[in-house]
């Protein structure tokens, strides 16, 4: 504290200001379209900090200096104009709108430019193109709107993170996710919940977000040092703006269901095939399934789904209120949010403030602050992915349709932890009654958020001025579960209750120095340096008993009687870190921008806690050469080549204390101990990422048509990867972390923007963006050949080599089902076929296909092989924006193409034993020599032919190419209604998201990852929920 | 504007002045650092006390390494064929890639490396000064002995389990890698095995050097029975010069702590003695017998299919077991309490009885004690080392082998005249042993270290399986292969 009051008194005295002779000008600043005032526009004279904003009459009143020359209007959608003052006191300007964007101003690390002066890779999004996306966080609304940018929303569940790419996969243990920036503080990501999912990211409300830049090569990227390689997203808030306070208020209603259920068989169909299976492995006297009927007498055949999943009510309301005077902008906004999913009793609520201003003390003093605070709660069942047996996404489609939810008594059809078999020949059923999981068995998570930044600037003269800001993030996140002990996972220890409070506190404070110079028009220099200074502190502790003492008591401050160890652990860390930016330009005609980066990280070890981290970009403007502006000038309006190259790195895979050797403490019997349980390395550093980045961007007929290429090659080494230690140097866990591994990503991008038709009555705007990626590992650890990736820490879906994409898919090839013989074709490391025969036993179940006598079992680890791949070689998406007179239209589609899944899911809809099956398997299973089908035979009890966990198999390898309707929305714009109202404007619209997929995928969803964030296991499908398609209706008011 | 610009430069210097140095580096609040953990003595006793916790661990003296060493003899049946409980050892499939191969190697070679840390810490910092006033003199030799003692153990242990016996070659086969410094970093993975004789010279070395330095008498049966004493390392001592075949080695070891003639009670140190009840060594874990038994409490033992209880309990569905035709529950007296003691099971239908035994019998919180070395043993070892290294049957050594007999057995007394040579003495020696210590974890030791083959066992439904020749290579372990893919040096 007395360190800030040093440094206001500092800048006190070194503040200058001029005064001398001065001239009275005023003005009047109308728009060239209509004729009509523009308030709010700033009016500048030019080589000076001296400046006015006009009226809501569009006049302007400003004191300049005797010498001035001339006035710079600027105002946002207009380009700015110059105007000379030639000796007037009046000064009028007129301002032409900015059709095409061009003078936009983009964000960048640690300050702004004017987009066409940007020479690193960087892509806006505007915060109104996500603003009626009704989802629960912006991140999810993303995909497709950026070039290079890859979004996979795992499923439909409520706030569950997507995974974000940028650019490829940028690291193996480490995180691959971008370092999300919000208002100038890098905020925390990722999951703070558990079973209910709770999304950091979504306490940010989207309405709330004026835009978001994507920072993608190493010259964008380069000031955030060490933790850049995964590339960057700022956010920035909205702030006030243009005179008259503006009420706004958007609001939406809808309802949410999933996108896919699967067709499975019903109760006939069932009995049929199982007692098939049945017959063929047990022989005709095999005890048969039979149909039952409910205390009505009706026959038994329930619908599953119908239990688990619904359509899910949503509504979602902000009001902003906003407005600037000369002085002072700013922005308030409150939200409430209140999500039913399409599972049942999985909801998300979220409460919201902001409030952002901005205010001139004097001409040289600027402060201000941007507050908010969130209060998100999320409740869910468990949904899916993996193999938790109470997860609801497949207890849909795995349960026998033969069984009921209640007993003709009218209680619960249950058995122990179980469904109850009701005397059927396959017994009582390990996986529960979902009616009673859904309802009783509860998981929650509230989170209470504030993310704070506050700031001063100051400047000391013209060009030069300083800023300092400090910013705070704190997220609560408390988890609380109860499980039953009617049913499910509570059953056995007859109820179980726990609670869970992380708590994550982090201050940044940063000190910036930035000067702006202009030598005659023709030499800009732009310099930036400072210094940042950032702490986290993570801790978190959790309680949890079981043995409940009366089954009124479901939480965790009941009454128990048995308690389990309490856990909970603790991290800190934090960062020093000076850096500094040149950039250049000769007449906006050739452009140099270096930015360099030294930071400390506490998690390193002593004397290295230090790296220096840089990025350098060229940019020339061919448009402004005259021999290109002869030859080809009426065609394009603007072109330009760029090229970057810089080192920046990836801290992520370093712990908080990873460079340390350390202790442990345990119990001899009833005393202490203390051993070594942590060789840590004390050379442990980042990843580095060397990027490489070359483009070439241009416009057409005046601007119309703005297209960008780009071609990337990451090069990433010191992989921090698991190096193993021979067992007999006995060292913890017989592994330590090193930097050993290499791997790249390199592609093209194309984003172009087309202004179809720009009347004032009617507009088409089309933008593509398509990236290509290519993903291989270089190196691994030595002595490692492969990583194995586990799916449910049960299944060994993936598998990572050199010289292939991170986390290929690893199966046995197998080649459908003989039609002779009706068995599963697999192929051993040989290339030799051979057959499955479940009905024998032992080793003579595998048989040569060429019936030369019993083969070799077949396993993963002797026969496996990679067989494609989960990360998409082509991705993007395709916008369709028109407007007509007060109707709007927008079309958004995504796509991904060469890119396989593993559907794990299907071997389980093609599991023998008592499981249910896909309608398909009752349609189309193997009954006599000369079928051909995917299905074999079926065999009472078989789960390896179909496909196995621990014998994956080809068959279930699938193309996952999709081309989706992401979002649809028509809407009609009420401008002319009576002023008693308030009212200046209402858009009314209605709106589809996810409204359809085409695929070729027979999962649920070829958007899909069973593994979420998991850089080793991509492209499984393991039981997943499937995506959530929501209708909404809402409304926009101006007031 | 100079000015101004100096000014800003100042401003930013200042900034940085008072960037914390103790934010750069954290210090870990639930893990100590390697920096800290010699600070008090209560810290130090707690390293002392995390090696006998690593040695404890249930893939070695928890109950894995006792339970592999007994099913690799020919006395038991298992209930299960579960690969998972040491089912490829009893029926000696084993090979280098097999669980128990690798898991009790990474193990044993992790409590070395805890001990070598440990003393590596201990004399830098005693050498160094820092730790006078913390403990004294006396203090540091005893944790030094220690620590010097398990190694030895460790090591004996590896070598008699993954090598073949000092008595074939007088060890001159290859025997485990040496390392007898701590190991911290990823350097120095490639260490070529020691030969078997190499591996007792640092064994006995280790003891000679520790067993000066060690306490005589903690004052407490508790710290006497789970701590290392002076005549814990002898008791060791005799053990290990008995298997390397050093007759008289053995004899003048096992002196120290049994004296020439009944009643036999160590002389020194804590009075180790036999307990007069054979049954009261299961049920009170510190009696003078157990010169070294390691503690387990319901929180904290071996844990589920690796403490010594799931191997050997009746209540366990994956121990082993006795029929009535098991050779050693033949041999054995009806009366003899070792045998009469065993509870009994009936499977039922066709199927024999099965009898169990009774040493570890808290199967719910596994918190049975493991024994490690008990005074028996050092009777019997000191009886066989007398004749071995004398040539003929003596009284001492008879009354040796009656003392341990008679405890159990009170009428199965021998006398001189029972021995017509000293062959016959042997084998009654080893039979002895045999019902002594079943399910303690010496069995398929005792007969490698005479070179006996290792005979036939009949499994009743798991199968019968054949003799195994000490010259086959089944005789002893395989290196395992997580150490052969990693350690360059290391040959199979």
């Amino acid at each position: 504290m007395k360190k800030i009051l040093l440094i206001f008194s500092l800048l006190l005295l070194t503040c200058t200001y001029v005064m001398s002779q001065t001239v009275q000008i005023t003005g009047t600043v109308t728009s060239s379209e209509d004729g009509l005032a523009l308030p709010g526009v700033n009016v500048t004279v030019k080589g000076t900090t001296i400046g006015a904003i006009t009226t809501a009459e569009g006049k302007y009143f400003l004191s300049a200096p005797a010498k001035a020359q001339t006035l710079v209007f600027s105002f946002i959608g207009f380009r700015t104009t110059e105007v000379p003052i030639g000796g007037r006191t009046k000064v009028d300007a007129v301002l032409t709108q900015d059709t095409y964007n061009v003078e936009e101003v983009v964000v960048v690390a640690y300050g702004t430019q004017q987009k066409r002066d940007v020479t690193g890779s960087v892509a806006s999004v505007k915060g109104d193109a996500i603003r009626t996306v009704p989802v629960q966080s912006f991140d999810q609304a993303l995909q497709g709107k950026a070039a290079g940018v890859s979004i996979t929303l795992p499923n439909g569940v409520l706030n569950n993170p997507p995974v974000i790419r940028i650019r490829g996969y940028n690291s193996i243990s480490g995180s691959s996710s971008p370092l999300i920036v919000v208002d100038g503080v890098p905020i925390a990501s990722g999951n703070f919940g558990g079973t209910a999912a709770a999304n950091a990211l979504s306490d940010i409300n989207p309405s709330d977000i004026a835009s978001m830049d994507i920072l993608k090569d190493a010259s964008a990227t380069a000031l955030y040092g060490s933790r850049a390689a995964n590339g960057v997203i700022l956010i920035t808030t909205k702030h006030g703006s243009g005179g008259k306070t503006k009420v706004t208020y958007d609001g939406y209603v809808g309802f949410t269901e999933p996108t896919h259920i699967f067709k499975v068989m019903d109760a006939a169909q069932y009995i049929e095939e199982k007692n098939a299976a049945r017959v063929n492995y047990l022989g005709e006297s095999a005890a048969k399934i039979v149909q039952l009927t409910d205390a009505n007498g009706k026959p038994i055949d329930t619908n599953w789904a119908d239990h688990i999943y619904h359509k899910g009510f949503q509504q979602n309301h902000t009001v902003t209120i906003s407005g600037a005077t000369p002085s002072t902008s700013y922005y308030l906004s409150v939200g409430y949010s209140d999500q039913q999913g399409m599972v049942k009793t999985n909801t998300f609520s979220r409460k919201n403030a902001r409030l952002n201003i901005d205010h001139n003390v004097t001409s040289f003093l600027k402060i201000g602050a941007n507050i908010g605070y969130t209060n998100g709660y999320s409740r869910s069942p468990q949904v899916g992915a993996d193999y938790a047996t109470a997860a609801s996404a497949r207890l849909a489609f795995v349960l026998p349709p033969v069984l009921p939810v209640y007993n003709n008594d009218g209680t619960l059809n249950i058995a122990g932890a179980g469904i109850g078999g009701q005397g059927e020949p396959f017994g009582n059923l390990g996986y529960p009654n979902p009616d009673v999981v859904l309802k009783e068995n509860k998981f929650t998570t509230e989170t209470d958020r504030l993310l704070t930044t506050l700031y001063a600037t100051v400047t000391l003269f013209k060009g030069m001025e300083l800023r300092t800001q400090y910013g705070i993030d704190n997220l609560t996140s408390e988890q609380m579960w109860y499980l039953s002990p009617i049913n499910g996972d509570g059953q056995g220890s007859n109820g179980d209750a726990g609670a869970s409070n992380r708590k994550f506190r982090r201050w940044n404070w940063s000190n910036t120095a930035s000067y702006t110079k202009s030598i005659a028009e023709t030499y800009n220099i732009g310099l930036l340096a400072g210094v940042e200074e950032q702490r986290t502190v993570d801790n978190s502790w959790s309680g949890e008993k079981y043995n409940v003492n009366d089954p009124f008591f479901k939480t965790y401050q009941g009454s128990w009687t048995n308690v389990y160890m309490g856990g909970g652990g603790m991290g800190e860390n934090y960062y020093i870190s000076y850096f500094g930016r040149a950039s250049f330009n000769y007449s906006r005609k050739y452009f140099l921008e270096g930015s360099v980066r030294r930071d400390g990280f506490s998690g390193l070890s002593t004397g290295k806690k230090f790296g220096t981290f840089w990025g350098a970009s060229a940019m020339w403007d061919l448009s402004k050469e005259e021999f290109i502006s002869n030859a080809i000038g009426n065609i394009f309006s603007d072109m330009r080549l760029k090229a970057s190259y810089g080192r920046v790195g990836n801290i992520s895979a370093v712990g908080d204390f990873s460079s340390l050797f350390l202790y442990g403490s345990g119990l001899y019997a009833t005393v202490p101990t203390l051993a070594f349980t942590q060789a840590g390395n004390a050379d442990l550093k980042w990843e580095t990422s060397d990027k490489y980045d070359a483009g070439i961007s241009f416009s057409l007929f005046k601007d119309r048509i703005q297209t960008q290429l780009n071609y990337y090659y990451n090069n990433i080494n010191g992989l921090v990867l698991s190096v193993p230690q021979s067992p007999s140097k006995g060292i913890p866990g017989s592994s330590i972390p090193a930097n050993v591994g290499s791997m790249y990503n390199t592609g093209a991008e194309i984003s172009i923007t087309s202004f179809n038709i720009a009347k004032p009555n009617f507009s088409w705007t089309t933008t593509l963006n398509l990236s290509t990626l290519k993903n291989k590992v270089t190196a691994l650890a030595p002595g490692v050949d492969e990583i194995l990736g586990y799916t449910g820490g049960l299944e060994i879906s993936n598998k990572t080599v050199v010289g292939q994409p991170v986390g290929g898919l690893y199966v046995v090839e197998t080649r459908g089902v003989d039609p002779q013989t009706g068995r599963r074709i697999f192929v051993n490391k040989a290339g030799k076929e051979v057959e499955f025969y479940y009905e024998n036993s032992g080793s003579a179940r595998w048989q040569y296909k060429d019936e030369s006598g019993v083969a070799p079992a077949i396993t993963q680890s002797s026969d496996g092989k990679i067989m494609g791949s989960g990360i998409p070689k082509v991705f993007g998406g395709l916008d369709n924006n028109l407007t007509y007179k007060n109707l709007d239209f927008s079309i958004n589609l995504t796509y991904a193409f060469g890119f396989d899944i593993y559907n794990g899911t299907k071997a389980g809809l093609r599991d023998q034993r008592w499981w249910n099956n896909s309608a398909e398997v009752a349609e189309t299973y193997w009954k006599q020599p000369g079928d051909v089908t995917d299905i074999a035979k079926p065999f009472w009890g078989d789960n390896i032919s179909n496909g196995h966990n621990s014998l994956p198999q080809s068959s279930l390898v699938e193309k996952g190419d999709y081309v989706k309707i992401r979002n649809i929305s028509l809407g009609y714009v009420i401008r002319k209604l009576p002023s008693i109202t308030g009212i200046e404007s209402i858009r009314v619209y209605v709106q589809a998201f996810n409204l359809h997929t085409f695929t070729k995928y027979s999962g649920s969803d070829p958007e899909i990852s069973s593994n979420g964030d998991s850089n080793v296991s991509p492209g499984v499908d393991r039981n997943s929920a499937p995506q959530a398609r929501t209708y909404t209706l809402g409304v926009n008011i101006n007031f | 504007m100079r000015n101004i610009l100096k000014m800003a430069a100042a401003f930013l210097v200042l900034l940085t002045a008072g960037c914390s140095k103790e934010y750069l580096n954290p210090v870990p609040q639930t893990s100590l650092s390697d920096l800290s953990v010699f600070d008090n003595k209560d810290r130090i006793v707690a390293q002392v006390n995390g090696m006998y916790s690593a040695v404890k661990a249930g893939w070695y003296l928890g109950g894995r390494y006792q339970s592999v060493a007994d099913m690799r003899g020919d006395n038991f049946i298992p209930l299960s064929n579960n690969a998972y409980v040491n089912f490829n050892t009893w029926n000696h499939l084993e090979i280098s890639a097999t669980m128990e191969v690798n898991d009790i190697w990474n193990q044993i070679y992790a409590s070395v490396n805890t001990v070598n840390v440990f003393l590596d810490g201990l004399k830098s910092n005693w050498e160094s000064g820092k730790l006078a006033g913390i403990i004294s003199e006396e203090e540091y030799n005893q944790f030094t002995s220690e620590a010097l003692t398990l190694r030895a153990m460790c090591y004996f242990d590896l070598t008699r389990l993954y090598a073949k016996p000092y008595i074939q070659g007088n060890g001159e086969n290859l025997g485990v890698p040496l390392r007898v410094k701590a190991e911290k970093s990823a350097e120095g993975n490639d260490l070529a095995r020691s030969t078997v004789a190499e591996v007792y010279a640092q064994v006995l070395s280790d003891l000679n050097a520790a067993e000066p330095l060690a306490i005589a008498n903690y004052g407490s049966d508790d710290l006497n029975t789970t701590r290392i004493h002076k005549n814990t390392i002898i008791a060791l001592k005799t053990r290990v010069l008995l298997t390397k075949c050093d007759w008289a080695g053995a004899v003048s070891e096992s002196a120290k702590i049994v004296p020439a003639s009944a009643p036999f009670v160590a002389p020194s140190g804590v009075p180790n003695a036999l307990s007069t009840n054979w049954s009261a060594i299961w049920t009170n874990n510190t009696t003078k017998e157990s010169i070294f038994s390691l503690p387990n409490t319901d929180i904290n033992n071996g844990g589920g299919q690796s403490a010594i209880t799931w191997y050997f309990s009746s209540e366990s569905g994956e121990s082993v077991y006795l029929v009535a035709t098991s050779p050693v529950y033949a041999a054995m007296d009806p009366t003899d309490i070792r045998r009469s003691s065993m509870d009994v099971l009936v499977p039922g239908g066709s199927d024999p009885d099965q009898y169990f035994l009774t040493k570890y019998t808290h199967f719910t919180t596994l918190s049975d004690w493991c024994p490690v070395i008990r005074y028996a043993e050092i009777l019997l070892s000191r009886a066989e080392a007398l004749v071995r290294s004398g040539g003929s049957v003596t009284q001492e050594a008879v009354d040796l082998l009656n003392a341990v007999r008679t405890r159990a057995f009170p009428t199965g007394a021998f006398t001189l005249a029972s021995f017509a040579t000293p062959a016959d003495f042997y084998s009654a020696v080893l039979q002895e042993r045999n019902f002594e210590f079943l399910g303690e974890g010496m069995r398929s030791f005792d007969l490698m270290r005479l070179g006996l083959d290792i005979p036939a066992k009949e499994g009743l439904t798991m199968g019968n399986i054949g003799a195994i020749p000490a010259s086959s290579a089944a005789y002893y372990w395989p290196i395992p292969s997580g150490e052969l893919s990693l350690n360059k040096l290391c040959v199979p």
